[in-house]
């Protein structure tokens, strides 16, 4: 049946252009098979096409290409010329597919029925009943008994949603509801800069950067964009490397990246960032400060040398003294702060804080712009959802409507928003797969997946990504403006609603932005900008200067009662943002960067803690705060301070999807039911967990064997000291690698004779100075390679399909971690071949080591026998259902039971390069391809070519003083060179 | 070896056929209730194996890093099993020992069986074993040879080549027998056995020989003892997985294997001897015999045991030093020091006679070697693939799967189910040999 629904599709894919409804596998199927005699425009059997659109998974809006092969999408990468991703992606951003590919999406519109279940329905009754609900809802009169949530939307959706509600005769009946809304910040922002908004953040203008708790490169605001520019901030440069510094409660993925963590209270670290603000101004370290404003200044901070500072926040006042130092000595330093509500006590005041150092550096304030600020900035606050579902338990509320949100499994369980809902006579959800808001719903409207719709979305002012049906829906769905269009016109007439369908609306909106713009010609606009992936005209002007009222605020004057129990630390994670990535069914796969746990949430707790409550690895808790419990496996690690526990979002869901549903567990549950007052968020007061174990276990799927590197950190992460490589550079010190190369032979170590090379030798460097450990060529990988997916079960055994993992060792002191990139080395001296009995591992003419899955007959030596533990065998035929399946790449063969497999090298890449260089009628060159991990690495820290070209990328970088080689003393040659992590010793 | 080791209390050649083959012809219940319940366990395993061809190799335990786990520890060990037989038979042969007569056949029979089922394991261990053909280098159209330089290619030549040349050895050695049993028979059974003893007359021609081909097999089968063990150590010692790449592998697997078969011999003639009573023919003497052999064997073991950690701390390699501190004191740490003690340990009691002569002692001892022995592999196999270079790649195979539990059973059964039916239709013990050492009167 897929096969003909594809031809189906096809067959209508040649009028997608005109603005056409796509047709998908909903409808019933003419069931023969037909031959490509009429072929549809754009598709070559074989032949990929790419798709500019944009990812909708989060709300920072990258830009992407869709790969669509025979009317499939198989992959995404970022799109190279939009501006927030410049080809790359994150792993939420790799791992989107899955969600267009969720087996528990709406199979199409249903109703519930007197018993509670959902029955199928057609769209034509389904907005029949809509329109009819609406219509009561109307004639009872009064401008908000129709409401709309959504998450962030901009643009033409945004303005039909509102057309729609007035016409309808609604008042701000459009709600748009983002878990992560940072009110705290905004708040901040509010108070130092005078501006209630989110502005963007550019850091690589800057050679100092601190965080408060900001993870930047994982969830905030736009980690994408900022990891690529921390990619020209951080990473050696010259010989010279700038500092970042973080502080806060955990060891995240940020907090890990930078030079030095300063391990705070949960809540305290407001405290460092005025003892900061104070040691630089009790040292004059910033002049050029007006006087009244630094009158100002020092009278917020006067409560707070640097010696009561760091008792509140429990760190080394040194360590305050000598950070401010760094950031006063810095030419353009910039202190962020993560500044939402549900993380840690005190947002606003930290977020404070850190915009209050920043002004003391007037010079690096143009590196916040508020020109260009952040739709965010629109998010609903806490405090209006709060009113809304005050508004929904007083029956003011007749119809609400859902649409991909998830307040239900978000909000604070305190708030009870389940039972708000339940009080709304009839809630409709358009959102496209189950979730435990749309669990509530009367009505089922399933709408398109991102990318089966048109659209537009700007994550921030100036730019706009263009959204295009980059493939047939996949379930009986439709575009949620197509709903809107058609229940309008049913209520009011065709005349209020002047639009064949929610493109024609599109159109019509951009045609209006357009023309204001100045832009002559709509249809080469439109055709530019759908082909590009959007609309982000030249930014001229620079950021305008910031001007800074009188900063006034009055900052907690003695730490909070900390009272009994282990304070509570609530994180976001690269993988699952707010939850909502938790029904694909990658991002349950992929590892945690810390962690390094998959399928199932815990509770992080430092093993000394973890000992003295006598708790293990496993054991089920029951946490208790004074507003809710939950039930979570507790997992001792060194990424909390002692005494501190934490717990990541994402996981705990009860009904959404089968990949999702039952696994521990949500710490929303733990959250107050509160306001806070000043920035109209959740109240987050200080929550001290009281843990008892029930005595039951739930396992950990953790896939890392041990936490540190046992002494082994030179064979495996050695890292270098800044001086050192500068010192190696200088005196023109080369490193010691064994080449891969037949120029890597010596007669005194090698057995085996010499591989020589003609054409190209296949290698990879790994920069680790620019690893951030984010994951996303894991994700790539998946992606690409049809890396099969094992579940939880098969996690615990052991049984990952990984070719690529970011894996992590804590360093000695257990106060930081390291990363290692590990994948295939394709060694020169590779120990997997001459084992294999029938050379199923196969050296290739071009170096890879290439594995031949036909002639594999799984004795597993291979796998025994490399050092790298980079071989996965299939100890199942591991399957996907359908319509996960559609994702498969049908370049990539998928494996069966009983065979090895491993890091190709996208060798099916390699040949469809040498093939296009063929047709040109030359060889491959340097940057003409690379694979699939390296495409999407964000801060470029995966370089890929061949060795045999000495002008190409890698052949320059294997020569760098910092290369070296994973495990050198085998002499198994790696082709696969890593470039050492450059350290800087923070002078304390 | 005095010559009082041998057959004890025989009167004449036909006392020695009726004692020796009277055990073919009326076995009793016993025998046939083992033979149902190791025919059970043959078909368990042959159900468990089927079950993991149907379903993959996740069946077993086995995971990532821990990629071999108790199949190939079972064909180690059952390739050491065959080891004494072939070591009582055909070494102690060319060294004239007496005392080998009354074992050398049940210990040949055992050689066979156990290099069977050793064959099979490699077998169950493959992911697609309906390809397992491609091993052997067959001439094919795609020009596609199997690597010579696999260890594993090594094994399939070595061990196809033992069990050839053991089980030609072994028949060589019972063609005599056949044709007695033949003489006393008649019927079908007659002709079977006629058809196998090759038109044996008895004749000074046929003896003569026979006497060559038998030295000859006996001096193709001595060095195949030491270098089928040697290859199979090659398995692991060319891999360079820190607990595998050792120079001392091969004696060190040649003397274990030495080790654990002997404790076979002692554990399947124990109960043959009572069952079938031949006290006077398998005597104490004898058993004494293996026993002092199993001490040389043990110290040896021991030795190996000491010179591994003394070099893996010698070497100044992190991941060697800390394999082998981590084998005595990881998760497999009680394997480890219940593998010393039971194969280096308890067999330092031997060394007294009362023990060495107290049959309960023998067979216990026996066990206690055997399990020593499997543990060994266990410990070398599953212990040092879990504990290799790279930290994060650690994990434990923690327990064997019932699937390989019931290989495992399975693989026992069928030894002692062949081993059953050996002794239902084949003479235990060599009635050509124990005729030639007996003191007979001229008279008779």
């Amino acid at each position: 049946m897929p096969d003909l629904c594809r031809r189906d599709f096809l067959k209508l894919f040649g009028i997608a252009g005109s603005g056409a409804v796509l047709y998908g596998c909903g409808e019933p199927a003419t069931r023969y098979l037909i031959p490509y005699i009429n072929p549809p425009e754009d598709v070559v059997p074989g032949k990929a096409v790419y798709y500019a659109t944009t990812c909708r998974e989060c709300p920072a809006g990258c830009g992407m290409l869709a790969k669509n092969r025979e009317g499939r999408i198989v992959k995404v990468e970022g799109n190279p010329s939009h501006p927030v991703s410049r080809g790359k992606l994150c792993l939420r951003g790799q791992a989107s597919l899955h969600g267009l590919y969720n087996p528990d999406r709406f199979w199409g519109p249903m109703q519930r029925n007197v018993y509670g279940a959902l029955d199928p329905i057609t769209w034509e009754r389904g907005e029949a009943i809509l329109a009819e609900k609406l219509s009561a809802a109307m004639a009872k009169g009064g401008g908000g008994r129709i409401v709309i949530v959504t998450g962030l939307v901009t643009g033409a959706i945004k303005d039909l949603t509102e057309m729609w509600l007035s016409e309808m005769g609604q008042e701000n009946g459009h709600i748009m509801y983002e878990p992560w809304s940072y009110e705290s910040l905004k708040k901040a922002n509010q108070v130092v800069f005078g501006r209630d908004a989110v502005p963007q953040y550019r850091f690589d203008e800057l050679d100092f950067l601190i965080s408060f708790n900001a993870g930047f490169l994982e969830t905030w605001i736009s980690n994408l964009e900022f990891a690529r520019q921390y990619a020209s901030f951080h990473p050696i440069s010259g010989e010279s490397k700038n500092v970042f510094v973080f502080v806060g409660p955990r060891l995240s993925m940020t907090a890990n990246n930078a030079d030095l963590w300063i391990a705070t209270r949960p809540g305290t670290e407001y405290a460092v960032g005025l003892g900061i603000i104070r040691a630089i101004l009790d040292k004059k370290l910033a002049p050029d400060q007006p006087a009244e404003r630094r009158a100002a200044i020092e009278s917020m901070v006067s409560a707070w040398p640097v010696e009561r500072a760091a008792a509140t926040a429990g760190c080394d006042p040194k360590l305050i003294e000598s950070v401010a130092r760094l950031f006063a000595g810095a030419a353009r330093p910039l202190a962020i702060a993560e500044g939402l509500p549900q993380c840690v006590p005190n947002a606003t005041e930290t977020a404070v804080a850190a915009n209050l150092l920043c002004t003391l550096k007037p010079a690096s304030l143009s590196a916040i712009d508020f020109s260009c600020e952040s739709s965010r900035t629109y998010v609903a606050r806490a405090d209006a959802i709060k009113a809304l579902a005050d508004r929904m338990r007083s029956r003011e509320i007749d119809v609400l409507i859902f649409q991909g949100v998830n307040p239900v499994f978000s909000l604070p369980k305190a708030w009870d928003f389940a039972a708000a809902i339940k009080s709304v006579p009839f809630v409709a959800t358009f959102s496209p797969a189950i979730d435990e808001t749309s669990a509530l719903a009367h009505l089922v409207l399933p709408s398109h997946y991102s990318f089966e719709s048109w659209g537009d979305y700007s994550p921030g002012k100036g730019v706009t990504g263009f959204l295009q049906p980059v493939m047939g829906p996949v379930f009986n769905t439709k575009h949620t403006g197509d709903i809107l269009i058609s229940t309008g016109k049913k209520i009011k007439g065709e005349e209020s609603f002047p639009f064949r369908d929610f493109y024609d609306a599109l159109q019509g909106y951009w045609t209006r932005i357009s023309a204001e713009a100045g832009i002559k010609s709509f249809d080469d606009f439109w055709q530019n900008s759908i082909m590009q992936g959007g609309y982000w005209p030249e930014q001229t002007a620079k950021a305008p200067e910031l001007s800074l009222p009188a900063p006034s605020f009055n900052f907690p004057e003695s730490e909070q009662e900390t009272g009994t129990g282990l304070p509570l630390v609530v994180y976001p994670t690269v993988q699952f943002y707010d939850g909502r990535m938790a029904n694909h069914l990658w991002v349950q796969e992929f590892p945690d960067p810390m962690t390094q746990v998959t399928w199932g949430g815990w509770l992080e707790i430092h093993p000394e803690t973890a000992g003295k409550l006598g708790l293990k690895k496993g054991d089920l808790l029951r946490v208790k705060t004074d507003y809710g419990a939950i039930e979570i496996p507790a997992l001792p690690i060194y990424t909390v301070p002692e005494g501190v526990a934490a717990i990541p979002v994402g996981q705990g869901h009860w009904n959404f999807g089968r990949f999702a549903t039952g696994l521990p567990a949500n710490p929303f549950e733990l959250l107050g039911p509160d306001l806070d007052l000043v920035s109209g968020a959740t109240l987050r007061p200080g929550l001290n967990l009281k843990i008892e174990k029930t005595g039951k276990t739930f396992d950990i799927a953790n896939t890392d064997g041990s936490f540190f590197l046992h002494g082994r950190e030179e064979d495996f992460v050695p890292v270098i000291s800044l001086e050192e490589r500068n010192r190696m550079a200088a005196s023109g010190e080369k490193p010691y690698i064994d080449y891969p190369l037949p120029a890597g032979y010596q007669e005194s170590k090698d057995f085996y004779p010499r591989h020589t090379y003609s054409d190209y030798r296949w290698a990879m460097v790994v920069d680790l100075d620019r690893c951030i450990g984010c994951g996303a060529c894991v994700a790539a990988c998946y992606s690409e390679n049809n890396v099969a997916l094992v579940k939880r079960d098969q996690m615990l055994r052991g049984r990952e399909m990984s070719w690529i993992r970011v894996q992590r060792y804590f360093n000695e002191d257990a106060k930081g971690a390291r990363w290692l990139v590990m994948l295939c080395q394709h060694c020169d001296n590779a120990p997997c071949e001459y084992v294999c009995p029938i050379f199923a591992p196969h050296h290739s003419e071009e170096g890879l080591n290439n594995q031949v899955y036909n002639r594999c007959f799984g004795t597993r030596f291979c796998s025994q026998n490399d050092p790298y533990k980079v071989r996965r065998f299939n100890w199942y035929t591991f399957t996907r259902p359908e319509p996960l399946k559609w994702q498969l790449n049908p370049d990539v063969t998928v494996r069966q039971k009983g065979v090895m497999e491993k890091c190709s090298f996208c060798v099916h890449r390699i040949i469809e390069a040498k093939l296009e260089a063929t047709m040109k009628g030359r060889k491959v060159r340097d940057g003409d391809f690379t694979t699939a991990c390296a495409q999407t690495c964000p801060t470029e820290a995966l370089i890929f070519g061949s060795l045999v070209d000495p002008e190409s990328r890698v052949s320059k970088l294997i020569n760098d003083v910092r290369a070296y080689q994973v495990l050198q003393h085998l002499n198994t040659k790696p082709a696969v060179i890593y470039l050492k992590r450059v350290i800087e010793e923070l002078r304390v | 070896m005095s010559e009082a080791a041998g057959p004890q209390g025989l009167t004449g050649y036909g006392a020695a056929d009726d004692q020796i083959l009277g055990a073919m012809w009326n076995p009793g219940r016993v025998y046939w209730t083992f033979v149902a319940i190791t025919a059970l366990g043959v078909l368990i395993g042959a159900s468990c194996w089927a079950y993991q061809i149907a379903t993959g190799l996740g069946a077993a335990n086995i995971l990532h890093p821990a990629m071999w786990g108790t199949y190939l520890v079972n064909f180690v060990f059952w390739v050491g099993i065959a080891h004494s037989g072939t070591l009582i038979s055909a070494i102690l042969f060319l060294f004239r020992a007496s005392w080998r007569t009354t074992i050398s056949r049940s210990s040949e029979a055992m050689t066979v069986f156990a290099v069977m089922i050793a064959g099979m394991f490699p077998l169950i261990h493959l992911g697609r074993v309906w390809l397992v053909y491609w091993i052997v280098p067959y001439p094919n159209q795609r020009n596609l040879w199997p690597n010579f330089q696999s260890p594993l290619v090594f094994d399939v030549v070595a061990v196809s080549t033992y069990l050839t040349v053991s089980f030609l050895f072994w028949y060589t050695g019972l063609m005599p027998d056949l044709a007695t049993i033949r003489d006393r028979t008649a019927g079908i059974k007659n002709r079977i056995y006629g058809f196998f003893s090759l038109g044996w007359r008895g004749s000074e021609k046929t003896w003569k020989t026979y006497g060559t081909a038998y030295l000859l097999f006996a001096a193709l089968a001595t060095p195949l003892v030491i270098s089928v063990h040697s290859v199979v150590s090659w398995d692991f010692a060319l891999g360079i997985v820190p607990g595998w790449h050792s120079t001392i592998f091969a004696p060190y697997f040649v003397a274990g294997a030495i080790h654990s078969g002997l404790a076979m011999v002692l554990v399947l003639l124990i109960p043959m001897r009572k069952i079938f009573r031949f006290e006077n023919l398998i005597t104490m003497e004898v058993l004494e015999n293996v026993a002092k052999t199993i001490i040389l064997t043990g110290l040896i073991v021991g030795y190996s045991y000491a010179i591994e950690h003394f070099l893996a701390w010698y070497s100044g390699g992190k991941a060697e030093e800390q394999q082998y501190m981590w084998r005595m004191t990881g998760y497999y740490s009680w394997c480890f020091w219940l593998m010393v003690i039971c194969n280096a340990v308890v067999p330092i009691a031997l060394f007294f006679k009362k023990v060495r002569t107290s049959i309960p002692a023998l067979f216990s001892i026996g066990i206690l070697v055997l399990i020593g022995m499997w543990l060994e592999r266990l410990v070398i196999i599953v212990g040092s693939e879990a504990h290799e270079f790279d930290p994060y790649s650690w994990g434990l195979y923690k327990y064997p799967s019932i699937v390989e539990w019931g290989i495992l059973i399975g693989s026992f059964s069928l030894f002692f189910f062949l081993f059953l039916l050996f002794a239902k239709f084949l003479p235990t013990i060599s009635v050509a040999d124990v005729k030639e050492k007996m003191q007979v009167r001229r008279d008779d």
